[in-house]
Formats: C-alpha cells, structure tokens, sequence
C-alpha cells in the first residue's frame, strides 16, 4: 500500500448475474410461502352401477342359501358427482376435518405451522414466512468515512 | 306385432341363486326320506298300471264265472253245491292271480320309483349346481365389466387430479429451472480495486514536477 494514501477492494459481479441471484432468492422467498395447497376434487372412484348389481346379486345369493345378506345396508358414503358428472370420493372432508381436530386440540401449534405460509383465506402473509425473517447483515463492508 | 306378443321377448328368469337353493333342498328332502319321493312318483304308475291290471284280472274273472255260471246251467247244476264249489274256486283263482299280478306290478313298481326318486334328486342337484353356475357367471361378468368402467373413472380422476397438482405446483415449477440456471452459471467474480491518495502522495507528485 503506498504511504498516505488508502486502497480498498470489493468483490464484485457482473449487474445481470447479481440481479439473478437477488430474483431468485426473492422468488423462492415468495413461493416458500405459499403453504400448503389441498386438493379439492375428487380422487376415488365410486361404484359403477355394474358393480352395484353385483354386490346386490352376493346378497341375494347369501340370502336364497339362508345366510346372511347386508339387508341392503350401505357401507360406503354416498358418492359425490364432480365436474364432467364424475362419481367419487374426496378426501377434502377428512383433511378439513383432522385440520380442526388439530386446531381444537392444539391451537398453539396450528397457527405456528399456518404461520410459515400466508392466510390461504385473505393471502396475508404470515409473521414466519420466508420474508418476514429477521435479519442482521453483519458480513458488509464498512462505508467510507466511518 | 302390433298387440301381440313378441316372440322373442324371452321372460325374466327366476333368480339362479333361488332356483339353485329350491333344487338342493328338494334333493336333500329326497335323499332325507326316499321313500316318500317314491310313493309321489308310484302314484300315476298305479293309476296307469296296476289299476289296469286289476280291471282286466277282474274282466277275465267275470267272464269265466258267466261261463261256469253257463256250463251250470247245461248240465243242469246250476245252483247245485258242485256249482258253488267251483264258482268259489274260480273266484279264488282269478283272486289270486290279481294279488300275484298286483303284488308283481308293485314290487317292480316300486324299485322303478324308488331308483326314479334317487335319479330326480340327482338330476335336481345337477339342475341346481348349473343354475348356481350361471348365477356365478353373471355376476363375475357384471364385476368385471363394473371393474373396468370403475377404473376408467378412476383416471380420468388421476388425469384431473394431476392437472391440478401442475397447476398448484406452477410456482415451484417457475422456480426450478431458475435456481438451477443460476447454480450452472459459474461465479463471475471481479475485483475493483480503488486507492484514494493521501497528503505525502501529494507531496511526492508535486517533486516529480518540479524535478
């Protein structure tokens, strides 16, 4: 270093790689928030009518030999029609169903786990989500003439 | 056809199952007092057979006695207590050719039905296994058939399904090939490298000139 004077060194980046690693930290901020996105549709077939009339034949066969039949009792729920007159099952009822089990249960840790993603209802983003971190930067160069 | 039947209309069958049921219970009461089955299958024999035989045992009776009766009268017996001996004798014979021709006809008769009874009861078991078999046969069509139309449902839930799990996924998706664009890129790292002089450089600049 020569006398009197001061020499300092950054390291540096070229402008349109250091904006995409700024981007990219920010989009995969972004999308860590989303949380958890459920299925509504439908994701088991029900029944066809051809089965049906296959399980009723069982039945009246087990009946016509004097044994037990299901007396026509249903065992599985009743189907639901979805989009395109689909027949099926959705497991939405039990996944909302065991989200308010735990809500009851365990409230605290419910709204700890919503609280890393955002409010799927209003979309504000929740207070541990990638964004809301807390930070110090303690790596930066000091400014001149400080 | 108009108000006529269809001829080819055939008429719903009674349920396989039940008729299998019916002709097993019918088989096993068989099996259980043969007997039985038997008399029901000698009773149309005995009409047709045995009272038959008996009406011509009595026909042939008949006329013999009229003509013994006939032959008294010739000789001039009739009425006589030789007359009687041989009408009672007569009349003993033709008796007991009827119970030989009887107790024959009932005797075959009988091994007939009862060998019938044990053939129909497993002429039923059979009708009843086949009825059973055709019931089973149905009904594994309808599940298979049920199967498949169920599992073309099925995907076109999976094909919608995984739709919407593109969808949701879209923004990780985005991400994705970002990240890795950003992680195959090599670091372009530099260095700026600046000097801000101080009083002596100054000094030793103004010499320089002056020298």
């Amino acid at each position: 270093m020569a006398k009197g004077g001061s020499e300092s060194k950054e390291a540096t980046l070229p402008a349109w790689q250091e904006q995409a690693y700024q981007q990219g930290i920010n989009l995969a901020k972004d999308v860590s928030q989303t949380g958890y996105v459920p299925y509504t549709g439908p994701e088991v077939a029900a029944f066809s009518p051809m089965q049906e009339a296959a399980f009723s034949s069982t039945d009246q066969m087990a009946n016509a030999f004097g044994m037990q039949g299901t007396g026509g009792q249903q065992y599985m729920p009743q189907a639901e029609t979805f989009g395109g007159g689909v027949q099926g099952y959705s497991s939405m009822p039990i996944y909302q169903d065991a989200v308010q089990g735990l809500r009851d249960v365990a409230p605290g840790q419910a709204d700890y786990i919503a609280s890393f993603g955002i409010d799927p209802v209003t979309g504000q983003v929740g207070s541990r989500a990638a964004t809301q971190q807390n930070y110090k930067l303690e790596m930066q160069p000091r400014k001149r003439g400080k | 056809m108009a108000g006529g039947a269809n001829p080819n209309m055939i008429q719903a069958a009674a349920n396989p199952y039940t008729q299998a049921s019916m002709a097993q219970q019918g088989a096993l009461a068989t099996y259980a007092n043969p007997a039985a089955r038997a008399q029901q299958m000698m009773n149309p024999y005995q009409q047709n057979v045995v009272n038959k035989t008996l009406r011509d045992v009595g026909g042939a009776a008949h006329i013999g006695l009229n003509t013994l009766d006939a032959q008294a009268q010739q000789a001039g017996a009739f009425g006589g207590s030789r007359h009687g001996v041989a009408m009672a004798e007569a009349a003993k014979g033709y008796q007991q050719q009827a119970l030989d021709a009887v107790g024959a006809l009932n005797q075959q008769g009988y091994n007939q039905a009862m060998n019938d009874a044990f053939r129909s009861a497993q002429g039923l078991q059979s009708a009843g296994q086949q009825a059973f078999g055709y019931g089973q046969a149905v009904q594994n069509q309808q599940m298979q058939q049920g199967a498949m139309q169920q599992q073309m449902m099925q995907n076109l839930i999976n094909a919608g399904k995984g739709q919407f799990m593109g969808y949701a996924q879209q923004p990780q998706q985005a991400l994705a090939p970002f990240i890795s664009t950003i992680h195959g890129t090599p670091a372009l790292q530099g260095q700026n490298q600046s000097f801000q002089p101080g009083l002596f450089n100054y000094m030793q600049v103004g010499a320089h000139m002056m020298g």
